[in-house]
């Protein structure tokens, strides 16, 4: 008996239904079946297609016997995986070198071999190392001069050390989210380990000492910095060799250790740069552009890391770093661990600005400030930094005690419209001018002279700027949603319109009817005569 | 080349009902299936006016592949329909309930960003069985050729994805339709405007008012002259604790009216017919917009390329016959029609044969015929000719057609509830306008109420959308009046003399001349896809999760 007759199905839904059968005799017979009915082809090679694949599965093919050829080598891996006999497998190995010779066929093919020889030793066998230099004579080995590569084994390491990256003379505001997030891992790590391991902040810079107490307020247990006025920009030889220098060879009291055990950089440009280098330098490894950070122990089975094969080994202390990977739709941890005969340390990652919350600074907080005092070689200043730009940071709105703001009501005459904006915005001591989405978006042609002013820098409310200004005009502006939030903490709002009903009147402390063709000169007349407020009472209606 | 893109063996583009539709039919058939989905969440892009039926006749309804629909993700069940024909304060009401238990298994009203989250949770399930799943915020932006082939489709947030099928169920204004040019915005007469309003509604005042019990709900038609003479009509459905309050208007029509959608809106919103539902309260939890294409012109008869299957209104496949409305229905038996098509062609070992099997499946399966009636196209060039509808009209208005009015009031509702006369319904003012207007005229009754409500103005209406301004994605791409005027009102959150709207109209004044231009700042838009139609613009979708966010759909 069936538990499918496929002569009373369609094609579509035998698909998944044939795929459940697992007796053969039972598949034999619903062929049968379909034979004697419709006799659909597409549906027989469905049937023959499953009776196949269940009698593959039956027969292991004889691996001594099987062509290569006709294998992937994923069916290669999967059929010397079942093979004892390292007869069988040298055989196999010899057919594969004479036929496709698929380089990682037979890597597949020696490993099993090599598996099998050790278990016949009786022990698992520890690979045999051979330093790298003598392993792959035929590379050039550029770090093989530095002192610190395969140098370090079972090296002491201790401390999360944070770059502390400045900004116009600044802390920028990803060092203190990373400081804070140091101090809370290192908290826990302390409780967890009972251990007295500190934060430690890198300041490098011209006259950084004065930023060294707010790095303390914002976790850091001790500050270690180098001022001098060649350090005033970011250069990437001198700060990576100070860098180093400090967490390497510098003989502070309490740096009894060979290298930091964690090291945090912010992942801006220059903290990505730097990371890189450093971490170069001291010759481990980096997590870029990481999203959160931990430490945990991880149990990790990798033979170049445990040094044996089947073996898993516990590693403790691990900073697990996760990162986004493919634009962000998944996440990989990254682990940077110590293998035999060559440590990975310190454990490095650069973190995006933002991650962490900005934390408060305690000002309370106590920590330990020491310079350093490296030797800095002219030869590290050899590039010469003969121009730079500051980017500008656009126009800034916020800061003004006046606001001028300019509407759609500028239609009619726009050039005449901005003419009259800037010329009140100017009457007043601290002003400037603003203007609406509507305006931005605008068809309108402005004259050369102030074409320059109608850019979204300008634009007020949701996507534009706040603002809070002593004083508010929205002249032709009538105040939709998007715009009242860029603008309804102001102190004082005057607005000025034509239509009596616009939103804004209703949120405004003076409202003027009017046109502003005729109300703005009026208005920068009387400031001129330093009477604004009574001309703004005199027309104003509300 | 393409070995180096990732591969799936199906991917739907879209998790409306016919994406989710077709993805869980391919799931179900062991096929491995992504999902790529452009809003935050399934349901946040998507708009419907807020029907969905289940058809006796269909091989596919949205409760037989997904368990649970009607109790979860669906509102209330919709057991009377009633048309109502307008004039001035008179009304004549039909009672259409037996059209639309035709061939109805049963008739819900659904609201999309619940409805379709719901659904996409469960594809997500059933796809990553196969190796698959659901991304949101992913926007397709086109399809992936080799050789003029089509083989995957690309994107603005992950590299291309190269599949085996491609089912494009991204919506009335599908980007892979366009770039495959299966289907186009050119003609306005193959287009319908709806817009919508939900309004908040407790549902103990839902039960009250519309005289239902509260696991059941009625559907509302409105049509007559109460619309400026813009072909279309409007609809009220019961939600659980909400209505669905719309109208929908042929684009064609409402251009060459130059008529306001939000004011037509509120035309309905207003009329004292209402005052009996909403008892003088409104709020208006959601303004909403969307093209409709109209089956029987837009629905291509043969909607697919190479490896590209479309389903739903990517297709045109939007049925809408007088007061026949259907949308989604079709789409998820398009999207099970398209997944079993593949399946089929797959196990035949000739997987490229899903498209021409799909055609077939969509005629056999009787959807075609349902989508383009032989009777529409048949009568067409007679009744919609100018000098029909207007001798219809003259007709119908004179004494003699009126008597005849009288005489057949029982015909009349008879006729309306004739699947086979609607069939032939005219797109012409005679059916929408002049014909329920002479029934409310001269056999309805004087509505003695007075409706006190207010909707919202535009700027508010707007204000309470979601919106994240990136680049603009829209491009005017000539903003003389001439070429792009027509946006300024067709525009549903635009305006004349509204300047927070997206079109707006200016005058530019250049060297003593003057001159009329449109110019459009696309922050406020709902992506109805309007102005791709009536204006001249390069429109594309927003990217992945920007743009407007619908709450309710």
């Amino acid at each position: 008996m069936v538990s499918v007759d496929p002569t009373e199905h369609e094609i579509a839904e035998l698909g998944p239904k044939i795929k459940d059968v697992e007796d053969l005799d039972e598949l034999e017979e619903m062929l049968e079946l379909e034979e004697g009915g419709e006799d659909r082809d597409p549906v027989k090679t469905l049937i023959e297609g499953r009776i196949e694949k269940l009698s593959a599965d039956d027969e292991e093919p004889d691996p001594s016997e099987a062509d290569l050829t006709e294998l992937t080598v994923a069916d290669i891996a999967n059929l010397v995986r079942g093979i004892e006999d390292v007869d069988v497998l040298e055989d196999i190995l010899e057919r594969e070198r004479d036929g496709k010779e698929r380089k990682s066929a037979i890597s597949q093919i020696e490993n099993r071999i090599e598996d099998l020889t050790q278990d016949d030793d009786g022990e698992a066998a520890e690979v045999e190392y051979v330093p790298p230099e003598e392993k792959y004579p035929e590379l050039d080995h550029p770090t093989s001069e530095k002192r610190w590569v395969e140098g370090t084994v079972d090296g002491d390491y201790r401390d999360m050390w944070v770059y502390c990256e400045t900004q116009q003379g600044e802390l920028i505001d990803a060092s203190k989210e990373i400081l804070g997030k140091a101090s809370e891992l290192m908290a826990g790590y302390n409780e967890e380990y009972d251990e007295d391991e500190a934060v430690v902040a890198v300041l490098i810079g011209e006259d950084v000492s004065e930023l060294a107490e707010e790095a303390v307020a914002y976790g850091a247990d001790r500050v270690v910095y180098q001022e001098d006025e060649r350090l005033e920009r970011f250069r990437h030889k001198p700060y990576t060799e100070i860098f180093c220098s400090m967490c390497r060879d510098s003989d502070f009291e309490w740096r009894d250790y060979h290298e930091p055990r964690y090291t945090v950089f912010p992942a801006t440009n220059n903290g990505r740069d730097l990371s890189a280098l450093v971490q170069a330098e001291l010759d481990s490894g980096l997590a870029s552009d990481c999203s959160d950070l931990y430490i945990d122990s991880a149990t990790i089975s990798n033979p170049a890391k445990t040094g044996t094969p089947g073996d898993n080994k516990v590693f403790e202390r691990v900073l697990h770093m996760p990162r986004p990977d493919f634009s962000g739709f998944e996440y990989s941890t990254i682990l940077c661990i110590d293998k035999p005969h060559r440590d990975f340390h310190p454990q490095g990652a650069s973190v995006i600005p933002g991650t962490f919350d900005l934390p408060d600074p305690d000002p309370e907080r106590e920590g330990e400030i020491v310079e350093h005092e490296l030797e800095l070689s002219e030869e590290w200043f050899h590039v010469e930094v003969t121009d730079y730009d500051q980017l500008e940071g656009g126009v800034d709105l916020t800061g003004n005690e006046v606001v001028v703001a300019l509407g759609r009501g500028i239609g009619e005459d726009p050039t005449k419209g901005m003419e009259l904006g800037l010329e009140l915005a100017d009457a007043f001591e601290e002003a400037d001018l603003g203007l609406s989405r509507g305006v931005i978006t605008a068809s309108y042609q402005f004259d050369g002279h102030v074409e320059d002013y109608v850019a979204e820098e300008r634009q007020i409310g949701e996507s534009g700027q706040v603002v809070e200004p002593d004083l508010y005009i929205a002249a032709g502006i009538s105040g939709a949603v998007q715009h009242k939030v860029g603008m309804d903490e102001s102190d004082t709002i005057v607005a000025i319109n034509t239509d009596p009903d616009a939103d804004i009147r209703g949120f405004s402390d003076y409202y003027i009817e009017g046109d502003l063709f005729e109300v703005l000169p009026r208005l920068t007349e009387a400031l001129k005569e330093g009477e604004f407020s009574r001309a703004v009472a005199e027309v104003s209606d509300d | 080349m393409t070995d180096d893109y990732e591969h799936f063996e199906a991917v739907v583009v879209g998790a409306g009902p016919g994406g989710a539709a077709a993805a869980a039919t391919l799931a179900e058939a062991g096929v491995e299936t992504l999902v790529l989905e452009r809003g935050v969440d399934a349901g946040s892009k998507n708009v419907s006016g807020g029907l969905i039926y289940a058809e006796e006749s269909a091989p596919y309804t949205i409760d037989s592949i997904f368990d649970g629909f009607r109790e979860e993700a669906a509102e209330r069940p919709i057991s009377e329909y009633y048309i109502h024909n307008l004039a001035g304060e008179k009304v004549k009401t039909f009672d259409l309930s037996d059209i639309h238990h035709h061939d109805t298994e049963w008739c819900d009203a659904v609201l999309r960003r619940q409805m379709d989250s719901w659904l996409a949770e469960r594809v997500h399930e059933k796809c990553r069985d196969t190796g698959g799943g659901l991304l949101t915020e992913v926007r397709v932006n086109g399809l992936l050729r080799e050789e003029g082939e089509i083989v995957g489709v690309t994107c603005d947030e992950i590299d291309p994805i190269t599949a085996d099928v491609i089912i494009a169920a991204d919506g009335v204004n599908s980007e892979l339709a366009r770039d495959a040019g299966l289907m186009d915005w050119e003609e306005p007469d193959e287009w319908f405007q709806g817009v919508k309003a939900v309004v908040d509604m407790d549902p103990g005042a839902v039960n009250d008012r519309f005289g239902v019990e509260s696991d059941d709900g009625v559907a509302h038609l409105f049509s007559g002259d109460l619309f400026q003479g813009v072909r279309g009509g409007g609809f009220l459905y019961t939600n659980e604790d909400s209505l669905s309050i719309g109208t929908v208007f042929h684009l064609d029509s409402l251009t060459e009216e130059e008529a306001e959608p939000h004011e037509l809106l509120d035309s309905l919103l207003t009329h004292p017919l209402l005052d009996q539902w909403l008892d003088g309260e409104y709020h208006e939890r959601e303004y909403s917009a969307k093209l409709v294409p109209d089956s029987k012109k837009a629905a291509n008869p043969s909607p697919h390329q190479g490896r590209l299957l479309l389903v739903g209104d990517a297709a045109g496949q939007m049925q809408a016959q007088g007061p026949i409305i259907k949308g989604m229905n079709h789409a998820v038996t398009a999207g099970g029609l398209a997944a079993e098509a593949f399946a089929e062609a797959k196990s035949r070992g000739n997987p490229d044969s899903a498209g021409d099997l799909y055609e077939k499946k969509l005629v056999d399966e009787g959807v075609m015929a349902k989508l383009r009636p032989q009777r529409y196209r048949m009568t067409r060039t007679l009744s919609e000719s100018d000098l029909v509808t207007k001798v219809a009209g003259g007709v119908l208005d004179s004494a003699v057609g009126r008597a005849g009015v009288k005489l057949f009031d029982g015909a009349i509702e008879r006729a309306f509830n004739s699947p086979f006369l609607l069939g032939m319904i005219p797109d012409t003012r005679t059916s929408y306008v002049t014909v329920p207007r002479v029934v409310g005229e001269v056999l309805g009754e004087r509505i003695d109420a007075e409706n006190t409500i207010e909707p919202p103005e535009l700027d508010d209406r707007i204000g309470d959308l979601t919106y994240d301004v990136g680049d603009p994605h829209i491009e005017l791409v000539d903003n003389s009046f001439a070429a792009s005027g027509a946006a300024v009102a067709a525009c549903p959150v635009s305006a004349k003399d509204f300047g927070g709207g997206c079109y707006r109209e200016e005058t530019v004044k250049t060297n003593g001349s003057e001159e009329k231009v449109v110019s459009l700042d696309t922050q406020p838009c709902v992506e109805c896809g309007t102005c791709a139609v009536v204006a001249d613009t390069e429109w594309e979708h927003p990217a992945g999760g920007k743009g407007v966010e619908f709450k309710d759909g």
